[in-house]
């Protein structure tokens, strides 16, 4: 148990420090720190308190976690396998005597944590500087619900993308079709079909906590315990759909060095 | 069979085409060559003995587990892989230690064992360089150290000399002698007929995915002695390399076929490449690089294929 231990904690430290370096996380950052900017302009046209502090949190609701935080997570979730397969690199995981799913779950961790490192400030600073800017303050609630939706958020679609990256060559394709197409037209249909979005789950989640302001505008159709529980629930079964895919998975490219 | 690699009727596609087609081969213990022109299959076998791959057809075990596997047996086994692709942000002993603690080695253990085989390879003194500034010889010799650090009983080492300079063959040579007095088992790959029968006189002959030939092979070189061997060398001064390479008796041309590169045909390639890291040693030559291009050895395997069948 405590070698399964140090094997899953090295690839998350290994999974972690590769993902963090290099110029797509720097071109990451950049994007993840667009809700920040657009705040930023605001403050600097002198935008009245009200005006900043909502603006703040829509742009959360409309920007960070629909957008930023999908894009994020979909290039990291998805580089952790399926780069490395190109590469030829996994090999100096799949050959060691660490079992298969213990290389996903510190693959997941790794990418998890790499996650909250970009999307945890897109998530709060933009609420940071409307506050001290002269924004109307927050209600205490609000940035912890905020890093709660943004938790859950890469909790789940680390999970997806993970899950998208070892089943597909296409996994980036898919990923933005499903983040674009699925997560943001699904929700606007009528009856159950929002159901099927995790956006749906994580919107739930935030109007549940916060009573007003941008935050409560959406229906929270699902009690918060339940839409936690549908989120983590989710997470956990990609991962453990992965660990199943990545068990009869072969991890060499195609023959041309055969 | 009962080898410390069996291979029976072993058979692996890639669409349409056969990378193994019926690979039948039982591997002994001790050090054995695995020589096949390039696309044999070399590395397919490889891929398949790392787990990388899964047979369609026949049965691969090793140390009498199934290739396609993971678990604690995986311990007893290093691999080498052909390519030079790294995890170029890490350091060469970070790249070691995290190997090893993915084999469930505890933190100061793994520090240790990678000292040591980073020693063993002779980087000790890069081995805080990120694994991006390493040369081609550094990097199979990195490669390597990941490979042995665990102390594995069978090594797997796919085209180990391929591209590394003379005197780092050498030295890699002599490194793989002593694994083995260590009672190592090694299989080594190589297009290069002669360098793996510095090492051993067991070898696998293999073509177009089959194993053609197993063991004693003093017939096989015979024939490859009859024809001029080509060898290119990669060198900033080929023509002051070449003044020296002309004078020896075996060396029957030389050729410039682009800048810095020369390419050498030699009637007695065992005594080129003995003589060599002696030449680049004594005249301190600069030689980066030493490839053999197999193209008469792929006559001899085309001649070997057609009278087995």
């Amino acid at each position: 148990m405590i070698g399964e231990l140090t094997r899953c904690g090295a690839v998350v430290r290994w999974s972690f420090l590769g993902t963090i370096r290099g110029l797509r996380v720097v071109g990451l950052a950049a994007f993840a720190f667009v809700p920040s900017l657009i705040v930023l302009s605001l403050v600097s046209v002198h935008s009245a308190a009200g005006t900043l502090a909502n603006a703040a949190e829509g742009l959360f609701a409309e920007l960070t976690l629909p957008i930023v935080v999908m894009v994020v997570v979909l290039v990291i979730a998805v580089a952790q396998f399926r780069n490395e397969i190109d590469a030829e690199t996994l090999v100096y995981l799949s050959d060691r005597s660490i079992t298969r799913p213990t290389i996903v779950l510190g693959k997941y961790l790794g990418a998890v944590a790499a996650s909250l490192v970009l999307v945890v400030p897109a998530a709060l600073v933009p609420l940071g500087v409307a506050e001290l800017a002269g924004g109307t303050p927050y209600a205490a609630e609000v940035p912890l619900v905020l890093l709660g939706a943004a938790i859950l958020a890469v909790l789940v679609y680390v999970a997806f993308f993970l899950f998208l990256g070892l089943a597909s060559r296409s996994a980036l394709i898919i990923g933005l079709i499903f983040g674009f197409l699925w997560e943001e037209l699904l929700p606007m249909l009528p009856g159950d079909f929002p159901r099927v979005t995790f956006i749906f789950y994580l919107r739930s989640f935030i109007s549940g906590v916060v009573p007003g302001g941008p935050l409560s505008g959406y229906p929270a159709a699902v009690p918060v315990p339940l839409s936690v529980a549908t989120l983590v629930g989710i997470a956990v079964a990609f991962v453990v759909i992965s660990a199943g895919v990545f068990r009869y998975l072969e991890t060499a490219p195609g023959r041309e060095s055969a | 069979m009962t080898g410390v690699v069996d291979a029976e009727e072993v058979t692996k596609r890639y669409g349409e085409v056969l990378g193994l087609n019926g690979f039948t081969a039982s591997f002994g213990p001790g050090i054995t060559g695995l020589v096949g022109p390039n696309g044999a299959g070399k590395s397919t076998l490889f891929r398949l003995l790392a787990g990388q791959l899964h047979a369609d057809a026949g049965t691969l075990t090793l140390l009498g587990y199934p290739a396609w596997g993971q678990g604690g047996f995986r311990r007893r086994v290093g691999y080498c892989p052909e390519h030079n692709a790294l995890f170029d942000w890490m350091t060469g002993e970070d790249f070691v230690t995290t190997l090893l603690r993915v084999d469930g080695f505890p933190r100061s253990e793994a520090r240790e064992r990678a000292a040591r085989a980073i020693a063993t390879v002779g980087l000790t003194e890069v081995r805080h360089r990120r694994l991006r500034t390493y040369s081609k010889g550094m990097r199979q010799r990195i490669k390597l150290a990941q490979c042995i650090a665990h102390d594995p009983e069978l090594i797997l080492l796919d085209e180990p000399l391929n591209g590394v300079d003379p005197l780092g063959r050498a030295a890699l040579t002599s490194l793989m002698r002593e694994l083995h007095a260590a009672g190592r088992h090694l299989i080594v790959s190589s297009h290069v007929l002669y360098e793996v029968e510095r090492l051993t006189e067991q070898i696998v002959m293999v073509s177009n995915g089959r194993a053609i030939a197993q063991g004693d092979l003093h017939r096989i070189r015979e024939l490859i002695d009859a024809r001029p061997h080509v060898i290119d060398l990669e060198s900033p001064d080929p023509r002051g390399l070449a003044r020296l390479l002309g004078a020896w008796d075996h060396v029957v041309s030389i050729e410039f076929p682009a800048p810095g590169r020369l390419r050498v045909r030699s009637r007695s390639p065992e005594e080129f490449y003995r003589s060599l890291p002696e030449l680049v040693t004594r005249e301190r030559l600069d030689v980066q690089a030493v490839h053999s291009a197999d193209d008469n050895l792929d006559a001899v395997f085309r001649y070997l294929s057609e009278g087995l069948r």
